[in-house]
């Protein structure tokens, strides 16, 4: 894909240096790349088209993933489109399926034996398409129906009846497949860029009169949450924690005063002092893993772990894009960012400090910044997607309908 | 009136019956002991009655060769009961005379249903069952499908069960590697094929861990286990059963495997496991849980009494004294909310995706 080449090496570039920040922004690049690769992409004289399709997807996902492994949105989407891919090739086996058996059923020269063994075919052929999209489950354990060969039986027995209609046919099913395919990443970047409406739209529901709500950082998730309740005419207060080092909090509680919200910052250490007068913690999220634990800015597990204390729920907003299939093992350490020490120290003041150490030549003074923390399911009362409320074991269910099993195992194959 | 005789044995010489679960494990692990031997002795001079009928040709042909088949294949080390019941299964629609699905349903029913009272204390023996005859009954409401053709197709999908097991394995095998990282202690126990499986595949990847097996008594499953990583090449630490807390603080996961994997999520598996998973929770250590999904069983036990006791016989080296009484049950059950994450062959579950499952399966 010499066309779309630059593209890439662009936007890894970007992700590599750190230049596209927050999971929404990332998200929307990524679709974005990733169309662009599909309607560059050739297609060749392969008998699959969508499996072509999907590996050249797959490849650039790669080079996307690896750039930045902490930032999961990049494997979401690459995720996503795998299953997109998937989920139109189908649509288009099975109206091909319908095609052969309405050619079976119109034509009088054939018997009624011969007229059993296609329909049987289209049947399983079927079954086997739904099973497809499907997560492995108990029902299918026991059933193998093999996908290339019934496949290529079906491409071989069209091709049989009429080899003149097959070219014309296959070449413009080829076109109608990547077609749908740009349509549909379309759609799922309309998705992400108004995944904020439907989530607002559940605030009615959660926030209620005079209540206080705490909030750490800056998630634009959240400040639609908490307009879309002020102009419901909500009287409520917010709490904001500062969300050091980088004091997004500061930001957060600008823009609520904005709006005519009555705001009170506090620093993060004070959060346990306060949440004995907090109704409700509502934060944004950087990740939704598959258990239902949630990656989300350095401080929130310390709210998280506050919150359960004083048994006040604990509410996470986020877009469907966030969510990610895979699953926390070690979640401290490789899901998480160190980060310049510049924002917790002035060079000025401190880099004397830094000039001293010991024999073997390493310094006396370290910092570390971490950028995430992992909050376990445990002290995750609710989950507010587009899709509604859901509770944290129920994040298995949102995931097996977005992300096809096989993708998953075949990029965890990939990377180790 | 079992719960009953279980907590009160009587004080007549008889002891209680050996699970035949018991037995179908301590062939598979090749443990036997002397107490055991007289144990099974005794249990079979104590009900000749039960022998004799059960040497005595069966009503039907079909009905009392699934017991003959069963026995047959799960004396094999490598096969797990639930493959020797479907072999069993695969057998019985085999010498089917039924000329129907109808007729095939009902003799499979009958020979499924002979199987699983045989052994009422295996789980993943009665799951297997269930699993095959909804597979069966899916099946036959297949449109257009010729009753020859529908037979042919079920008696190769049992046969091939046993690729399916392997593969399950070696599938929870690939998926479980991403928890296991360089340096890390792993504390397994009970003999299970798939935990070793799991761990044989991170040595063959060239990951450095330890493991730290519980003795297992009585049974002496982690001098098995120890013996078998041992040889992989893998450092390994045994430990007496009541040492785990002791150790819990220098393990970093807890590995084990389950003979049945029931509705709330939670699992049933070699006494000491609920313990182990108790002190896991307490310490903050995940349990995971690697099974294959065949062995989901739709039971939803509240406690440990709920289940069919599984008797086995315990040797303490000495003499018990007498009017004293032994808990002899060979497992326990650990509630979902003890257990981190199910890797199973349909991929890493959390326990609430268990009830989803059977749901989807069986509605």
């Amino acid at each position: 894909m010499p066309d779309v080449q630059p593209l890439v090496s662009d936007f890894v570039l970007k992700l590599k240096r750190r230049k596209v920040e927050g999971s929404h922004a990332v998200a929307r690049q990524t679709a974005e790349l990733l169309r662009s690769v599909v309607s560059q992409h050739r297609m060749g004289s392969s008998a699959n088209q969508a499996a072509a399709l999907a590996d050249a997807v797959r490849a650039v996902g790669e080079q996307l993933i690896s750039a930045n492994p902490i930032e999961l949105a990049v494997g979401n989407i690459v995720r996503r489109v795998l299953h997109i891919i998937k989920e139109e090739d189908i649509s288009s086996t099975a109206v091909g399926i319908e095609g052969l058996s309405v050619t079976v059923d119109s034509d009088d020269e054939y018997d009624s034996e011969h007229d059993d063994r296609p329909a049987l075919s289209a049947a399983v052929l079927a079954a086997h398409a739904r099973n497809a999209l499907r997560a492995p489950s108990l029902q299918t354990l026991l059933e193998d129906i093999p996908v290339s060969p019934a496949i290529s039986g079906t491409a071989s027995s069209t091709g049989d009846s009429d080899g003149k209609s097959k070219s014309a046919g296959d070449k413009s099913s080829t076109r109608k497949l990547k077609h749908d395919v740009i349509a549909a990443i379309g759609d799922l970047i309309d998705e992400i860029d108004s995944c904020y409406e439907p989530i607002s739209e559940q605030a009615v529901e959660l926030i209620h009169q005079n209540e206080v709500i705490l909030t750490l950082g800056r998630s634009r998730t959240v400040k639609e949450f908490l307009y879309a309740a002020k102009e419901k005419k909500r009287s409520f207060r917010v709490f904001v924690a500062e969300g050091a080092p980088r004091y997004q909090g500061h930001v957060l509680a600008k823009e609520l005063v904005e709006k005519g919200v009555q705001t009170t910052v506090i620093t993060d250490s004070a959060v346990f002092a306060m949440i004995s007068r907090v109704n409700m913690v509502i934060i944004g999220a950087h990740a939704i893993m598959a258990n239902g634990g949630v990656i989300a800015p350095v401080g929130m597990n310390m709210v998280a772990l506050a919150a359960q204390r004083h048994a006040v729920p604990f509410v996470v907003v986020a877009g469907s894009h966030k969510l990610c299939p895979l699953y926390p093992h070690n979640p401290q350490v490789l899901l998480n960012e160190l980060k310049s020490p510049s924002d917790l120290l002035d060079f000025g003041e401190f880099s004397d400090c830094m000039n001293f150490s010991t024999q073997d030549g390493s310094p006396l003074l370290n910092v570390a910044n971490p950028t995430f923390d992992y909050v376990p399911p445990k002290l995750v009362s609710l989950f507010i997607t587009d899709t509604g409320g859901h509770s944290p074991s129920y994040m298995y269910r949102l995931i097996a309908e977005y992300y096809s099993a096989d993708d998953l195992v075949v990029r965890r194959k990939a990377t180790s | 009136m079992e719960p009953d005789a279980a907590q009160n044995p009587s004080p007549s010489p008889v002891p209680p019956p050996i699970s035949a679960y018991y037995q179908t494990r301590a062939e598979h692990h090749a443990v036997v002991t002397s107490d055991w031997l007289a144990h099974a002795a005794a249990a079979a001079a104590a009900f000749p009655g039960a022998d004799t009928a059960d040497a005595a040709p069966p009503p039907s042909p079909g009905g009392g060769g699934v017991i003959e088949e069963f026995n047959f294949w799960r004396r094999k080390p490598e096969a797990a009961e639930a493959v020797a019941a479907i072999m069993a299964l695969a057998a019985v629609i085999r010498s089917s005379r039924a000329t129907t699905m109808m007729e095939l349903e009902i003799e499979l029913k009958k020979a499924s249903d002979k199987l699983k009272s045989w052994d009422a204390t295996s789980i993943s023996l009665s799951a297997a069952c269930d699993l095959f005859m909804r597979f069966v009954t899916r099946t036959s409401h297949l449109e257009h499908e010729k009753f020859d053709a529908a037979k042919s197709r079920l008696i190769e999908r049992g046969e091939k069960f046993g690729e399916i097991s392997l593969k399950a394995r070696k599938t929870i095998a690939m998926l479980s590697q991403d928890f296991i990282y360089d340096g890390c202690t792993i504390l397994v126990h009970g003999y299970s094929r798939v935990v070793l499986e799991v761990l044989k595949l991170a040595a063959s990847n060239r990951k450095l861990f330890r493991v730290l097996c519980t003795e297992g008594r009585p049974d002496r499953t982690g001098l098995r286990m120890s013996n078998e990583l041992a040889a992989l090449g893998i450092p390994v630490k045994v430990l007496i059963d009541s040492a785990v807390a002791y150790s819990i603080d220098e393990v970093d996961m807890v590995f084990v495997g389950a003979d049945g994997v029931v509705e709330s999520g939670g699992i049933i598996n070699m006494m000491g496991t609920y313990q182990i998973a108790l002190v896991a929770h307490t310490m903050d250590k995940p349990v995971y849980v690697a099974a294959e999904s065949y062995k989901f069983a739709r039971l939803y036990p509240l406690d440990q009494k709920d289940m069919t006791p599984a008797h086995r016989p315990i040797d303490f080296g000495v003499p018990i004294p007498i009017g004293v009484e032994v808990e002899t049950s060979a497992r326990d059950y650990t509630p979902p909310q003890y257990l981190t994450l199910l890797l199973t062959d349909l991929g890493v579950l959390t326990p609430s995706v268990v009830s989803d499952e059977l749901i989807q399966l069986y509605l």
